[in-house]
């Protein structure tokens, strides 16, 4: 490398599609992620016009093999299974979405106050060892048992043990910031508690916590497609990822496509989410990013 | 007039190794617009001096358990917190050792010293800004305008600090405690931030309390001296006086092991070997009997193993806490 800057470096500087290009070829995997993660997204949004009525039983066409009309085959009732696998991918970016956001709020808001207040934050971390011993699926059959089958209730059984990851995550951070000369410093400034945590130590967990949400969101949608697969989750009669995989599972031998094509999705989804995850976390680790 | 008098503050430390007691029993006067030098080696108790008196020790691990900080007649050990809030940057600064660090990163420097402006004045989010560029001229930070909106990692390390006093003075406080400022900066630019300091002294009429292990830098901007050994006091002197005719061994020893310009030059271009104190600061977990400068005491009697010397002019020019001022003093002259 030279230090001396041509006019070659200085076009390619000014050029924001080299600009991208060094980018990508720095950090692969955030383009990969990102760009699988968009497509999932395009073809979700786009579902309406590009795949047919996922409800829609045509008994003629039982199990056939993914062929001309039916691009992934059919299930046992003659259902297009691409038309139901576009139409799953709503739930599970619904719920790794909702998920990530959710726990991330709650989970930022208690580990601050945790990490910063030291008289409550044995109390409170203690709670948060209970909450993560609950498995994610019991809770969720606990729940289903109380109220009706819903989105909601699965995002809620899932959110619940997840937020103590996040708390965990947020107050380490918390703890290390709060011991920085610059939080001493603002304190011998006079800087009250609320603004010093707003100010001065919660920008610096926006890091970490985008990364974690990150991972939140990929065990969002596994844990959701285990729940819809044990019929503790989505009612059975919305098309999820793992609704579909329990359906096609009696018919396996003779229509396997109706369990590795979404099977395959949800795959590639998570895997998607969590190169995104991991390239944040590269990109966003100070010590990397001053690198720019 | 006397701004800031502290009387016999004891700061200890709640450790599963004992009570430590790195502050144990400091009195000392600060009068307005006076720079007063607190000198010890590391761990002698001068930054815990300086957190008690902001009241900035984690209550966690330690806590000011005895004594009585006067500023302007208002006893500061016993305020309340949120009138301490309002103390703090206001009426008493700091200014701490680490200028790489004790600026927040993702703040800008505009923003950081609009804060305290705007936190302790009620000045309008405009105002706070212009006081702020007003600071950074006064600092004499090129270019204001621009570095206001800059980000901490832009600047390079005594502008950092430049920019921490700014922050400090900002709000005209009374008091300005600077905890070994320009230990971290080298050596041409640890002038330039001492005269900075100094002449920002003389116009704004604050008080300076300057911490530093650095006898150089006492001798060149302070007036009174006070010097710690082991969370006390041995010696208590003006600038001119301690160097002059110091009285306490603790004192000698430390003005010994300075460097000279002038020592002599041996063969081959060496210099005399520096001197050095024998034997090692005494565990502050453990109550000390008598003197605690006593095991590494060159002048050492009996009395000074049983009986703890008290601060008194008593046996000198000046206040010092050594049962053999007199002979120290004799052998010096």
């Amino acid at each position: 490398m030279t230090l001396v800057a041509t006019a070659e470096d200085m076009q390619r500087i000014a050029s924001p599609l080299a600009r991208a290009a060094t980018a990508i070829r720095r950090n692969p995997t955030i383009f990969i992620g990102s760009v699988l993660l968009a497509a999932l997204v395009a073809l979700t949004l786009a579902a309406p016009w590009v795949a047919g009525d996922p409800f829609r039983q045509a008994p003629v066409n039982r199990l056939r093999p993914p062929s001309e009309p039916f691009w992934f085959g059919t299930d046992q009732f003659g259902r297009d299974v691409f038309s139901r696998t576009v139409y799953g991918a709503r739930v599970s970016l619904i719920v790794g979405f909702a998920v990530a956001a959710l726990s991330s709020l709650i989970g930022l808001a208690v580990g601050l106050v945790c990490g910063y207040f030291k008289r409550i934050d044995a109390v409170i971390m203690r709670a948060m060892d209970g909450i993560m011993a609950i498995p994610s699926i019991l809770l969720a059959i606990a729940l289903i048992t109380l109220t009706r089958p819903g989105l909601g209730i699965v995002i809620a059984a899932i959110v619940i043990p997840e937020v103590p990851r996040v708390v965990r995550v947020v107050r380490s951070v918390v703890l290390s910031i709060r011991a920085q000369p610059y939080v001493e410093s603002a304190i011998a400034g006079g800087t009250r508690n609320a603004k010093l945590l707003v100010r001065h130590i919660l920008p610096n967990t926006l890091a970490p916590l985008i990364v974690q949400a990150t991972y939140v969101c990929a065990s969002a949608m596994l844990i959701e497609a285990g729940l819809s697969f044990l019929g503790a989750g989505v009612p059975p009669e919305i098309p999820s990822w793992g609704n579909i995989i329990a359906q096609g599972r009696t018919f396996f031998q003779i229509a396997p496509w109706s369990i590795f094509i979404p099977g395959a999705f949800l795959a590639v989804t998570v895997l998607a989410v969590n190169m995104l995850g991991d390239g944040l976390r590269d990109r966003l680790d100070p010590r990397l990013a001053r690198r720019l | 007039m006397t701004l800031l008098q502290v009387r016999d503050l004891k700061t200890h430390f709640f450790t599963a190794d004992g009570i430590v007691r790195a502050v144990d029993g400091i009195s000392f006067d600060l009068a307005a617009g006076e720079t007063l030098g607190i000198v010890g080696e590391s761990g002698c108790g001068k930054s815990v001096t300086a957190l008690s008196i902001l009241r900035l020790i984690a209550p966690e691990t330690g806590r000011i358990v005895g004594g009585s900080i006067m500023l302007d007649g208002q006893e500061l050990t016993t305020l309340p917190i949120e009138a301490m809030r309002a103390v703090r940057g206001r009426r008493i600064a700091m200014i701490f050792q680490e200028p790489m660090t004790s600026l927040n990163p993702v703040l800008t420097v505009g923003t950081q010293i609009a804060e305290s402006v705007q936190r302790h004045l009620g000045l309008s989010r405009r105002a706070a800004w212009d006081r702020a560029h007003e600071m950074l001229e006064l600092v004499r930070i090129a270019d204001a305008r621009r570095r206001l909106s800059e980000y901490p990692h832009q600047l390079s390390g005594g502008m950092r600090q430049r920019v921490m006093i700014a922050i400090a003075l900002c709000c005209d406080p009374q008091v300005l405690i600077a905890d070994e400022p320009t230990t971290a900066l080298d050596v041409t630019i640890q002038a330039q931030i001492l005269d900075l300091m100094l002449e920002l002294k003389e116009k704004l009429g604050s008080a300076i309390i300057l911490i530093t292990h650095d006898l150089g830098v006492v001798a060149e901007t302070c007036e009174r001296v006070l010097v710690m050994y082991a969370g006390r006091m041995v010696e208590q002197a003006t600038a001119g006086e301690l160097f002059g005719r110091p009285l306490h061994p603790y004192t000698r020893g430390l003005l010994r092991a300075l460097p000279r310009a002038d020592d002599e030059v041996g063969v081959a271009g060496i210099r005399p070997k520096l001197a050095e104190i024998p034997g090692i600061v005494p565990a502050l977990n453990r109550p000390i009997v008598g003197c605690a400068f006593a095991p590494r005491c060159r002048y050492v009697v009996d009395l000074c193993r049983t009986t703890a010397p008290a601060l008194t002019a008593a046996n000198g020019p000046h206040p010092v806490a050594c049962w053999e001022a007199q002979r120290v003093a004799e052998e010096a002259a």
